[in-house]
C-alpha cells in the first residue's frame, strides 16, 4: 500500500505549500494539515465512556491529560477491524480541544501546493460526510482525501456532545 | 490623629495592603506620565489611585493623609481636565506629595502615628490650584457644599476654574468621596454586628477595575506558607535521591530481595507522607477566607431591607473559614439568591412581625464552618418559614407536578419543590424575586460544586438552608467501585453508606427496584444498566449497594464490588464529552488508566432519562 508514496517535489510554485500528514483508513489515503496534528501515538488502554455516540471509543490518559478517542472507521461508517501493530492514534487539535483519532496507519508527511487541491467529486465513499472533505489531491499515482477537522463533527453532533 | 478601633484592625490591614500596592504602582505611573503626558488613560489611573487612597483614609480617619491626598487629587484632576499641563515642576510637587503619603502610610503601618509637617508640601500644591483660579471664584455654593469635608483649608470655590466646563466638575467627584463618611449612620438601624463591614463596602466602587483584575489572577501567599512548601519540596528531593539510589543498587544487583523490599517500602511510606503534605500545602495556598464572598452581603442586605421596607439584623459568623478559590468563586451567586429569598419570602415586614409577637427586627444569620472535608454554610432567618401547603398548591397550579404526586409527597419532597425551575409563590415577579429562577440557580450551582442542600423550616418560625460544599474541587476523596470489570469512582462526599446485600432482598415497585433500608425505601439504580456495561462475571446473588445522597435525595447504586477509597485529582473530559449524564469527570489511577467519576447528583436527577439508553 505504501509503495506508491513518493514525497512530492514542491516547486510547483502555484499557491502556497501545505504540509499534510497522510494516513490510511480502509485502503484509502487521507491527509490532514500537519499543523493540526499534535502527536501520533500507539494504542494505549482506552477507558470506555458510557452513553456517548458509537464512534467515541472512550478516553485515554495522555501524560496526565484526559482526551477523548474517536474511531475514524466508526465515524465514517467503515467496517470495524481489530487493532494491529500499524494502528495509531493521531492526537489532533480540533477547535482548540485535543482529540485522538484511531487510524489504520500513519504513513508520512507530504508537501503539496494549494493549487493541487481539487474539489471533491459529488459522490465519495458513502459513509463519509461530504462536509468534512476539504478536497481531493489527485496526483499521478495516488489519490488523497484532504480532511477538514473543524467540520468533522456537524453542528448537530456537537450539540449531542454538548447536551447528552 | 484619632486612633483606630481594634475591631477595625482587619479593615486597616486591608487598607494598608491596598494602599501600599497602589502607591507602588503610582510611582511607576507618575514617572511614565512625565514621559508621555498625553496618555489620558494613565492619568486617569493615577487619579483613581490617589482617589482611592483618599477615600479609604478619610473613612478611617487619617486626617493628615486625607489632606495631602485631597490636594494631590485636585492637582491631578486639573491635569486630567487639561487645565494644567504636565511639566517637571508639577511632577516634582506631585511626587513629593506621593512620598509624603508613603511616609504617612508607613507611620500607620508601624502603628506609630505622629504629627508630621505636611503644610510645606501642601503649600507647594496650593499654587497649582489657585494660580488660575482667581477668575471665577463665585462657583455655585450648592456644588461647593458637598465637597467640604472639613479637611481642607482652602475654599473649594477657589478651585473652580475659569474654564466653564470645569465648574460643575467638583460636584460628582466629592459626592463619591463623601459617601464613606455618610454611611456609618444608616447601619445603626440594622444592628451592631455589621457596622464595620457595612461601612467598608462603599469604598469598594472606588477601587477601580485594576484591583478586580489582579484579584483573580494573582494570589497573595503568606511567606510562612511558602517556606513550608519549600521545606516539603526539599524533602521530596531527598526522597527522589533515595529512590535513584535504591534503583541503582538494584540494577547493580548488590542487594538481596529482603533488603530491597524493606528499603522500598520505607521509601514508599515517606514518599506518601511527603506528597500528601505537599498536597495539603498547595491546597492551603489556594484557600481563601469565605469572607471574600460574605463581605458584600451586608451592603446587599441593607439595600434590600430598604427596598422591601423590612428591618433586618444580619449576623455573620465564621467568615474566616477558608475554602478553595474555585469554590469561593462559585458560591457567591447561590448565596445571594438564598439571601434574597430569605429577605423577600422569609422575613416579614415589621408590622407583620409585631402582629405575630416577634421582635420587630428580623434576624438573618449567615454562618460558615468547617466539618471534616466539607464546609457548611447556613443561611437562617426567623421569618415565616416555608408554607408547604402553599408551595404544593402553587406547584400543581403551575403544572410542575400533578395532584397525585403532591399527595404522595413527604415534607422533604415538598421543600424540594422550591428548587424546580419556574417555581415561585409570588403572583408577580418583582425586581428582587418571583421569576422562579433564583432557587434553580442555587441548585444548579451547588450541584456543580458537588454540594448538598438541606432545608430545615418550620412554619412561622423561620427556615434554614444548609449548604454542604467540598473544600476543593481539584482533589476529592472517592470510593472506587467495580462494575462488571470496569472501575468507576464515586465522590465520597456524596456517599452516605455502603452495604453488601443479597439481590433477592430487592423489591420491585412499579418497575423500579428498591431496597428496604431500615425505615426507608431506597430506590436502586444499577450502574451496569445505566452505563451499559457488558456482563463480565457470572450472575452473583450478592452485590454491593452504595447509598448516595444529593441535595436532599437518597439513592442506592448497585455495583459488583467495592475496590477501595482513594484520593483522586479530577480531570475534565474536555468540551466534547463534558455533559455525559451520570459522569462528572475523570481521573487517572496509579497505573495510568483513566477512570470515570460518577456524578451521583446527575444520576438522581436524570435517573429515568439516563437508564433508557
Amino acid at each position: 500500500m505504501n509503495n506508491a508514496l513518493v514525497p512530492v517535489k514542491s516547486d510547483e510554485s502555484l499557491g502556497e505549500l501545505i504540509q499534510l500528514v497522510s494516513f490510511n483508513l480502509d485502503q484509502e489515503e487521507y491527509g490532514v494539515d500537519v499543523l493540526k496534528v499534535r502527536e501520533i501515538i500507539r494504542m494505549p488502554t482506552v477507558t470506555r465512556v458510557p452513553n456517548t455516540p458509537h464512534y467515541v471509543d472512550g478516553v485515554i490518559n495522555l501524560r496526565g491529560k484526559v482526551i477523548p478517542i474517536i474511531s475514524m472507521r466508526k465515524k465514517f461508517g467503515l467496517m470495524e477491524v481489530e487493532n494491529d501493530k500499524q494502528t495509531r492514534i493521531m492526537v489532533m487539535d480540533v477547535d482548540g480541544e485535543l482529540m485522538g483519532f484511531i487510524v489504520d496507519a500513519v504513513s508520512e508527511v507530504i508537501r503539496i501546493s494549494g493549487s493541487e487541491i481539487q474539489p471533491s467529486p459529488a459522490v465519495v465513499a458513502s459513509g463519509i460526510d461530504q462536509e468534512c472533505i476539504a478536497g481531493v489531491i489527485n496526483q499521478a499515482e495516488r489519490l488523497l482525501v484532504l480532511l477538514n477537522l473543524e467540520k468533522m463533527f456537524s453542528q448537530d453532533e456537537k450539540q449531542v456532545f454538548g447536551s447528552l | 490623629m484619632p486612633p483606630i478601633d481594634c475591631e477595625d484592625q482587619e479593615l486597616l490591614e486591608g487598607f494598608l495592603a491596598e494602599t501600599t500596592e497602589l502607591l507602588e504602582k503610582l510611582d511607576d505611573d507618575l514617572v511614565a506620565l512625565e514621559k508621555s503626558s498625553e496618555d489620558s488613560e494613565l492619568l486617569n489611573r493615577i487619579f483613581r489611585s490617589i482617589h482611592t487612597v483618599k477615600g479609604a483614609s478619610s473613612f478611617l480617619g487619617f486626617d493628615l493623609l486625607v489632606k495631602v491626598t485631597h490636594k494631590t487629587e485636585d492637582v491631578l484632576n486639573r491635569l486630567r481636565k487639561g487645565e494644567l499641563l504636565v511639566n517637571p515642576e508639577i511632577m516634582d510637587v506631585v511626587l513629593e506629595a506621593t512620598d509624603l503619603v508613603k511616609i504617612l502610610v508607613s507611620d500607620i503601618k508601624s502603628g506609630d502615628i505622629q504629627e508630621r509637617e505636611i503644610d510645606g508640601t501642601i503649600a507647594k500644591l496650593l499654587p497649582l490650584l489657585s494660580e488660575t483660579a482667581a477668575v471665577q471664584p463665585q462657583a455655585p455654593p450648592t456644588e461647593a457644599e458637598p465637597k467640604e469635608n472639613g479637611s481642607t483649608q482652602s475654599n473649594p470655590a477657589e478651585q473652580a476654574q475659569p474654564i466653564e466646563p470645569s465648574a460643575p466638575a467638583p460636584g460628582p467627584d466629592p459626592s463619591a468621596v463623601t459617601k464613606p463618611e455618610a454611611t456609618p449612620t444608616p447601619p445603626q438601624k440594622i444592628g451592631g454586628d455589621i457596622v464595620p463591614k457595612k461601612a467598608a463596602t462603599p469604598i469598594k466602587p472606588a477601587e477601580g477595575k485594576g484591583e478586580d483584575l489582579s484579584d483573580n489572577t494573582t494570589v497573595r501567599v503568606d511567606v510562612k506558607r511558602l517556606d513550608d512548601l519549600m521545606n516539603q519540596v526539599g524533602e521530596l528531593v531527598l526522597e527522589r535521591n533515595r529512590m535513584i539510589q535504591i534503583n541503582q543498587n538494584l540494577q547493580q544487583g548488590d542487594v538481596n530481595k529482603v533488603d530491597f523490599n524493606e528499603e522500598f517500602s520505607k521509601l514508599t511510606k515517606r514518599m506518601n507522607f511527603v506528597t500528601s503534605e505537599l498536597q495539603m500545602q498547595v491546597l492551603k495556598m489556594r484557600m481563601l477566607p469565605v469572607e471574600k464572598v460574605f463581605k458584600k452581603f451586608p451592603r446587599i442586605v441593607r439595600s434590600m431591607a430598604r427596598d422591601l421596607g423590612k428591618e433586618v439584623d444580619l449576623q455573620i459568623f465564621g467568615e474566616e473559614t477558608e475554602l478553595d478559590r474555585s469554590v469561593v468563586d462559585e458560591i457567591g451567586d447561590p448565596l445571594i439568591h438564598l439571601i434574597r429569598n430569605a429577605m423577600d419570602h422569609g422575613l416579614e415586614t415589621p408590622d407583620e412581625r409585631i402582629a405575630v409577637g416577634k421582635p420587630r427586627v428580623g434576624t438573618l444569620v449567615l454562618a460558615a464552618v468547617h466539618e471534616g472535608n466539607q464546609i457548611i454554610i447556613s443561611i437562617k432567618d426567623d421569618g415565616r418559614g416555608i408554607d408547604t401547603d402553599r408551595v404544593g398548591r402553587k406547584a400543581v397550579e403551575k403544572g410542575l407536578i400533578s395532584e397525585e404526586q403532591l399527595s404522595a409527597m413527604s415534607q422533604r419532597e415538598l421543600f424540594d419543590l422550591i428548587f424546580l425551575p419556574g417555581f415561585s409563590t409570588k403572583e408577580k415577579a418583582s425586581d428582587l424575586s418571583g421569576r422562579g429562577v433564583g432557587m434553580d440557580v442555587v441548585k444548579t450551582n451547588i450541584k456543580k460544586l458537588n454540594g448538598l442542600i438541606e432545608i430545615k423550616s418550620e412554619k412561622g418560625l423561620g427556615s434554614e438552608f444548609i449548604l454542604r460544599l467540598p473544600l476543593t474541587l481539584a482533589i476529592i476523596q472517592s470510593l472506587l467501585v467495580e462494575v462488571e470489570g470496569e472501575i468507576y469512582s464515586i465522590p465520597l462526599s456524596s456517599v452516605l453508606e455502603t452495604l453488601r446485600v443479597d439481590q433477592r432482598q430487592f423489591h420491585l415497585i412499579g418497575g423500579q427496584e428498591v431496597l428496604k433500608l431500615r425505615d426507608m425505601v431506597l430506590p436502586l439504580m444499577r450502574l451496569q444498566k445505566i452505563f451499559n456495561v457488558q456482563q463480565h462475571y457470572e450472575q452473583n446473588d450478592f452485590c454491593y449497594v452504595v447509598v448516595v445522597g444529593a441535595a436532599d435525595k437518597r439513592m442506592g447504586l448497585v455495583v459488583t464490588r467495592l475496590v477501595g477509597q482513594q484520593e483522586v485529582a479530577i480531570k475534565s473530559l474536555g468540551n466534547y464529552l463534558a455533559n455525559i449524564p451520570g459522569i462528572a469527570g475523570s481521573t487517572i489511577l496509579g497505573d495510568g488508566r483513566v477512570t470515570l467519576i460518577v456524578d451521583p447528583v446527575g444520576l438522581i436527577d436524570g435517573g429515568e432519562g439516563g437508564s433508557g439508553r
